[in-house]
């Protein structure tokens, strides 16, 4: 697909000319850190971020989510049935997301878009969305993208590649929605030749630069039962407190919980995130907990990622390496060490060898 | 701090060898800079994978809770009063329990230490009173008291309030500490300037619970939050219910609470939740004279009533 | 409660014995007036409805 150069005072023109046809969202300062915002009119995202602390999951899924909405007030027609809540699913665009959670969206995709099971808010919020990417040229030393299935200039999941070249941005077009963007944008000046081969050093350089990795290549034929019963979870799961961190910061992390609120005669129906971390997530209504113990939940937590979801989908690790919740553990917990842990885990030799 | 390491190994590897305690709880090494994870060691060869320096804020008391073996556990000034707050509590047991005090100097706020630099922090290490951070094409020595967790810069129960063993000489206490300026500036504000403020401190909350489950004090089987049948607070992320969370959690803690930080430090956003709870501490310090986890054989003012206590709110 | 923002005289406690029915009448008549003299509480309210 063709490359666009965008010089970089035309930038901010450029937004300024498709804040009407979409609604914006991108990366914007806070006090101590970025955070995917809706931009205001004329606001334009901040490019000079290494990642965002959330995840830019909550634009196509909030965190809470109006589904229904219902009247019991007797006097009304239609009291006691649950109507759809108004939703608005005009074209949004997210600009500068980074190639790792664009990927993220593909993996979710994979459980809300499922042959026999669609999630029409998450689809339809999604497919109303255009995904300009931002190149990672400085990544974190916690990112290991690159052997998580994505990479710092990673194209999958994204409708534009933004590329920061120093003097000037080049944005290769990956799909047709993304070339529309570009063209409602008037950025329209094809690059020269040269710019796919720059594009292409600055990839390799970046990819150069990614310090940290994980091995995942014997997941899939170790035996879930034995991986189950490892002994190493005990270790892995002592500091864990079960906080919900790791998944709410998760671009991949895609679990629900649905809660009715009333108040008066009027009432929503909403889905809130919820965490495998929480002891909530699987209290049965007879009190009940299959997952009693933060051992059971750790361990759901790396062996949906790691093993159910490579088991189930055939297309790798559900984690693309965005290293967030490896950052922001209160108690420094490493899917790292653990997907390590996992991928080399032989029941025969003793297990016990601590790194 | 880092010389006390070594005595640390020495007395968890004996106490492990003549069987006195089945297990150390302490902290291991972390894979990312200014973190330890906490972590249990069960045999005197394993204890050498202990460590100790300024990033050792976890509140380890919350490891302890409803634990029955025979535990040796690390405990700075802050740890060492949530203990004994946990045994008054009866959450855990004395006789099981071989408190190895550490004198501390505070700990160091990795958040803080971020935010001064415009790139990545990737490296960090201490020599003294001096911390070093490194980064791809920086290094920086900075003073480690510019940098220590803002509960720990006010913090005047540094040395251990119970303990059997010692890791080191007891450090002098700091004095002339002014702990409270925070929390009276937010008591000359107007109603309406406070109610702001706490909306916008709460502005960013995720209601991950993080910073309850950090607390060595929640440790109550449901959580009123979590509490379904009658459901105390909405679920959702309405700053109402946010907020519920936040001033109910604080009360359940006041009398409690050591202002040992952890909370704080576990909060993925960087939320100061401690300007709830550190009102509460203010106030039983200054209505009952009381300060938690200073001493088994106290009850805290919460449970106990004098015919002296407070009661000009009752009209 | 007045800490973080809630007005000084909204919340109120008393200690009442079911003897004392002249003190319940005067503490509810203050009580009121305070309340109303504080006007329409804003804060603690739901918005609405979350999007
Ligand atoms: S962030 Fe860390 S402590 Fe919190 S639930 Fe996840 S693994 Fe456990
Ligand atoms: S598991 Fe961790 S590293 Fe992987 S995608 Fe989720 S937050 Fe990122
Ligand atoms: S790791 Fe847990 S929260 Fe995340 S998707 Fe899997 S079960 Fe859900
Ligand atoms: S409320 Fe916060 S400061 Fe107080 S004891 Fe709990 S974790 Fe420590
Ligand atoms: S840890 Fe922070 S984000 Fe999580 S519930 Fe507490 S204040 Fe909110």
């Amino acid at each position: 697909m063709k490359v666009i150069k965008i010089e970089k005072k035309d930038w901010a023109g450029g937004i300024g000319k498709i804040q009407d046809g979409y609604r914006l969202f991108g990366p914007v300062r806070g006090e101590n850190f970025h955070d995917f915002k809706a931009l205001e009119k004329g606001e334009s995202p901040d490019l000079n971020f290494q990642n965002t602390r959330l995840s830019p999951k909550s634009v196509v899924y909030p965190q809470t989510e109006v589904l229904f909405e219902y009247s019991l007030d007797e006097k009304e027609v239609d009291h006691h049935v649950m109507k759809d809540a108004v939703k608005d699913y005009s074209p949004k665009a997210v600009l500068g997301i980074r190639p790792c959670d664009a990927a993220a969206f593909l993996l979710v995709k994979r459980n809300f878009d499922a042959p026999d099971y669609k999630d029409p808010y998450w689809l339809k919020s999604y497919d109303a969305t255009t995904f300009i990417g931002a190149a990672c040229n400085n990544p974190c030393s916690t990112c290991f993208c690159t052997t998580a299935g994505s990479g710092p200039f990673c194209e999958e999941g994204l409708d534009i590649l933004l590329v920061d070249a120093t003097d000037c941005y080049y944005a290769k077009a990956i799909t047709a929605k993304g070339e529309n963007l570009l063209k409602n944008a008037g950025w329209n000046t094809e690059a020269d030749g040269g710019a796919a081969e720059k594009i292409e050093t600055l990839k390799k350089e970046a990819e150069a630069k990614i310090s940290s990795s994980v091995a995942s290549n014997q997941l899939k034929s170790k035996s879930t039962n034995e991986l189950y019963e490892a002994s190493f979870w005990e270790d892995v799961s002592f500091a864990c407190i079960n906080c919900g961190t790791c998944t709410y910061l998760c671009p991949t992390c895609w679990c629900f919980d649905i809660q009715d609120e009333n108040s008066g005669s009027s009432g929503i129906r909403m889905r809130n995130w919820d965490s495998c971390m929480f002891p909530l997530f699987t209290i049965h209504g007879t009190g009940h907990n299959p997952r009693g113990t933060k051992l059971h939940r750790v361990r759901q937590r790396f062996m949906h990622k790691l093993k159910y979801y490579v088991d189930k989908y055939d297309n790798g690790i559900q984690c693309v390496g965005c290293g967030r919740c490896v950052r922001a553990c209160p108690v420094n917990i490493d899917i790292r060490r653990v997907c390590d842990m996992m991928n080399s885990y032989d029941s025969k030799a003793c297990a016990c060898s601590e790194k | 701090m880092l010389g006390y390491i070594d005595k640390i190994k020495e007395i968890s590897k004996r106490l492990l060898d003549e069987g006195k305690v089945d297990m150390i709880i302490g902290f291991k090494k972390g894979t990312m800079p200014m973190m330890n994870e906490p972590c249990f060691v069960k045999t005197p060869d394993e204890a050498s994978k202990l460590v100790w320096d300024s990033n050792c804020g976890i509140n380890l008391a919350n490891y302890l809770t409803d634990r029955k073996e025979k535990i040796g556990v690390i405990a700075k000034g802050c740890d060492s009063r949530n203990i004994v707050t946990h045994i008054i509590e009866n959450k855990i047991k004395r006789e099981n329990l071989v408190i190895i005090g550490v004198p501390c100097k505070g700990m160091i706020d990795r958040r803080k230490i971020s935010a001064m630099f415009d790139a990545e922090v990737r490296q960090v290490s201490e020599e003294g009173d001096a911390i070093i951070v490194k980064g791809n094409g920086f290094e920086e020595k900075l003073k480690k008291s510019d940098l220590l967790q803002d509960n720990c810069s006010t913090c005047i129960h540094r040395n251990p309030a119970l303990y059997d063993e010692l890791a080191a000489p007891l450090v002098e206490e700091q004095k002339d500490i002014d702990k409270y300026a925070d929390v009276r500036k937010i008591e000359t504000m107007q109603p309406s300037e406070k109610w702001d403020y706490f909306d916008n401190l709460l502005s960013g909350c995720l209601r991950c619970y993080a910073c309850r489950n950090a607390c060595p004090l929640c440790y109550c089987p449901t959580c009123f939050v979590d509490e379904a049948n009658p459901q105390w607070v909405g679920k959702s992320q309405d700053e109402t219910d946010i907020r519920t969370f936040h001033f109910l959690r604080a009360y359940h803690c006041a009398g409690r609470c050591t202002d040992c930080g952890a909370c704080e430090r576990a909060c993925p956003v960087g939320i100061n939740v401690r300007a709830f709870t550190k009102k509460l501490e203010k106030d039983c310090f200054e209505m009952f004279g009381w300060e938690a986890g200073i001493s088994i054989e106290k009850r805290p003012p919460l449970d106990t009533f004098k015919p002296d206590d407070p009661g000009k709110f009752i009209k | 409660m007045e800490h973080m923002g809630v007005e000084p005289g909204r919340l109120n406690f008393s200690w009442i014995s079911s003897a004392e029915s002249s003190k319940f009448v005067d503490v509810v008549k203050g009580v009121t007036e305070t309340v109303k003299a504080l006007g329409p509480n804003n804060n603690f309210k739901k918005a609405a409805k979350v999007a």
